[in-house]
């Protein structure tokens, strides 16, 4: 599903991010792992194309995403990743079922008649069917999350990042909301990596990629 | 969900700048279009009624002047002519379709009483503006006057003095109400009894009161005989005042209204007049034409300046307030590239924000300019009988919101390009 080879990027004078090998095969489910600034959401920048590297390969659902123009890299961003981030996940002027509507939007998926009764199923499928009219200010946090998930697969993709989902929340939403993720991934045989500095949540996914030794100044280009 | 749409969510998001926006386009456009929309139905509704007459004919001196004391009663009268000018033009048949004598002197409460022939209300013409035949003298009630002293009231006369057939009223001396010390008099002798009452007519003879031309001489003849006897010692004034009027009195009028047998004639018989006569002549339509073209234009040229100087400070109000706004929300704008929007999307999502605001400003501009313009022809209705149309949109006015719109648009780039040009890897992990 998603590979990385010698993949270089030079983040600052004397900073930069090196990942000589990072394989995730599909329906995966890894915890990018490691802690503040260690690299692991540039890995993820990388993998989802919002960051190019100056070297390297980065293949994602079997094509090349390192070469491709920044237009037809848009395309294949909005049709093949769904991203959720830790917090501010959606767009506040916007009700839920608008955000999610949002996520169909951008791609030639999902026809557009059908946005509205997708993104309706998929709240109620994240057990928020009641709130869709409600705007992100009307929402917890958790609820958020619960919207941004949704928002994630509303064009049946089938890579999901996520950088630290849980980390604006207690351990009670952080749990709700992680049983949440990994459940839609196994009914639906998503791949998953998720960006965590915290063991706990990084533990509970079958697989740990340990980001540790990404950034640092002594790497030789 | 269209880019519309998301456009119109940022900017009801932000409601209250987003009013104030639009507010400022708006008083910009209300202005531009205001002063558009008057001139174009000043200018029209004048040149419309000044189509009434081909030549005015009046005591040598300013011919606007002359135009517009006798054909708009708007200004005081060049002086007075004898009245056999009259009589020589209405007899010349070979260029003379037809002519009224008008004598003007007196008022009553502002309203200028207009000494004329009854076959002025016969007078028709065909509108050069809406090719309708305009016949302002329909009476709504009672008669033309054809005794001394007997008046028929224009219909803003009638409703604004609350006269009515049979009411009697006092003149006045001069074309405004004046008190005493000032040398206002009221000619108390000879009172005027209302006979008639014209139907609206959009025009300035809703604003005269008619009556015969000897019911004017016969007042001013007779009134300034009683000040020479009760006055002596203001023998001076009393002469002046005379002279006014001539040495006799039946003798002088202030003006005759000409319609020529074909308007092709109007430059030919003016020299005629110029000739032939002690008196000179004017086209109403060229006099206008010209204050329009030169007074008024100049007016016009400042206003609109005025205007667009609005337009480019509302246009910078729109480009630094969707410049703070794409600060704001960079955040947002990254996750709609996460979510597969383009920059190109992004760049048409901003400048659709910057369209919304100067379209909607451009519209409530053009509704509250029509208001103003409402306003203002209620008070030129009220003071010169013309009514003027609030809500037009004529080429002028196209091509001034066009303007508007592009330069609208033009604030809305660079924002739209800072938008355009945001790293999204870096706005996501910023916050």
């Amino acid at each position: 599903m998603v590979r990385v080879e010698d993949c270089f990027l030079k983040l600052g004078p004397k900073t930069k991010f090196y990942c000589e090998k990072f394989y995730a095969p599909p329906k995966s489910r890894i915890a990018l792992w490691g802690p503040s600034g260690c690299g692991k959401s540039t890995l993820l920048n990388l993998i989802s194309g919002l960051l190019r590297p100056d070297r390297g390969k980065i293949v994602v659902n079997g094509i090349e995403i390192t070469s491709m123009s920044e237009s037809k890299l848009d395309q294949f961003r909005g049709e093949n990743i769904g991203f959720i981030f830790q917090t501010f996940n959606l767009l506040p002027p916007f009700t839920a079922l608008q955000n999610v509507v949002l996520g169909m939007r951008f791609s030639d998926t999902i026809p557009s008649s059908e946005w509205k009764k997708n993104a309706k199923n998929l709240l109620n499928y994240v057990g928020l069917g009641n709130r869709l009219n409600n705007k992100p200010s009307q929402l917890s946090v958790g609820e958020q999350q619960r919207v941004a998930i949704a928002r994630a697969v509303a064009n049946k993709q089938k890579l999901i990042v996520a950088d630290e989902p849980t980390g604006s929340l207690d351990p009670k939403t952080a749990n709700s909301v992680m049983d949440l993720l990994l459940k839609l991934c196994e009914e639906q045989n998503l791949t998953l990596l998720l960006v965590t500095h915290d063991k706990g949540i990084a533990e509970r996914l079958p697989q740990i990629y340990d980001c540790s030794n990404l950034v640092n100044e002594e790497v030789e280009v | 969900m269209t880019l519309w749409g998301i456009a119109w969510g940022y900017l009801w998001n932000r409601k209250f700048t987003t009013f104030l926006t639009i507010l400022s386009v708006a008083l910009a456009v209300a202005l531009i279009s205001s002063v558009l929309t008057l001139r174009e139905e000043t200018r029209k509704r004048f040149e419309e009624e000044g189509q009434a007459f081909d030549l005015v004919v009046g005591a040598k001196g300013s011919p606007l002047q002359l135009v517009l004391s006798s054909v708009y009663f708007m200004d005081n009268p060049t002086g007075n002519i004898p009245w056999t000018v009259y009589e020589q033009i209405k007899n010349d048949k070979e260029y003379v379709q037809s002519a009224y004598p008008i004598a003007l002197g007196d008022n009553f409460q502002g309203f200028r009483i207009v000494g004329t022939d009854a076959s002025l209300f016969e007078h028709k013409w065909i509108s050069p503006i809406s090719g309708e035949e305009r016949h302002p003298f329909k009476l709504k009630e009672g008669k033309i006057f054809d005794k001394p002293f007997e008046a028929v009231l224009g219909a803003l006369v009638a409703r604004e003095t609350g006269l009515n057939i049979g009411d009697t009223f006092i003149s006045s001396h001069g074309f405004i109400k004046l008190p005493e010390m000032l040398g206002g008099h009221d000619h108390e002798q000879h009172p005027y009894t209302v006979v008639g009452i014209f139907d609206y007519s959009n025009s300035p003879f809703d604003r005269a009161i008619f009556t015969s031309v000897n019911s004017v001489w016969d007042i001013h003849g007779e009134h300034h005989e009683e000040k020479h006897e009760e006055n002596q010692d203001s023998k001076e004034e009393s002469d002046i005042k005379y002279e006014e009027w001539g040495k006799d009195p039946h003798s002088m009028i202030t003006a005759v209204l000409v319609q020529l047998q074909s308007p092709a004639l109007r430059f030919q018989y003016r020299e005629m007049i110029r000739e032939s006569t002690v008196a000179m002549s004017a086209t109403p339509v060229e006099e206008i034409s010209k204050l329009f073209e030169q007074f008024l234009g100049t007016a016009k040229t400042v206003l609109l300046a005025v205007g667009y100087l609005v337009v480019i400070i509302s246009a910078l109000s729109i480009m630094i307030g969707l410049y703070l706004a794409i600060i704001q929300r960079r955040r947002d704008l990254a996750i709609m590239r996460a979510l597969g929007a383009s920059r190109i999307e992004i760049f048409g999502s901003v400048l659709i924000e910057a369209f919304w605001v100067t379209a909607l400003g451009i519209l409530a501009g053009y509704f509250l300019g029509g208001i103003i313009s409402h306003i203002v022809g209620y008070y030129l209705s009220q003071k010169y009988g013309l009514s003027i149309t609030s809500f037009i949109l004529t080429s002028e006015h196209i091509t001034s919101f066009a303007t508007v719109a592009v330069v609208g648009l033009l604030a809305g780039i660079i924002p739209a390009w800072q938008a355009y040009k945001r790293n999204i890897a870096r706005d996501l992990m910023e916050l």
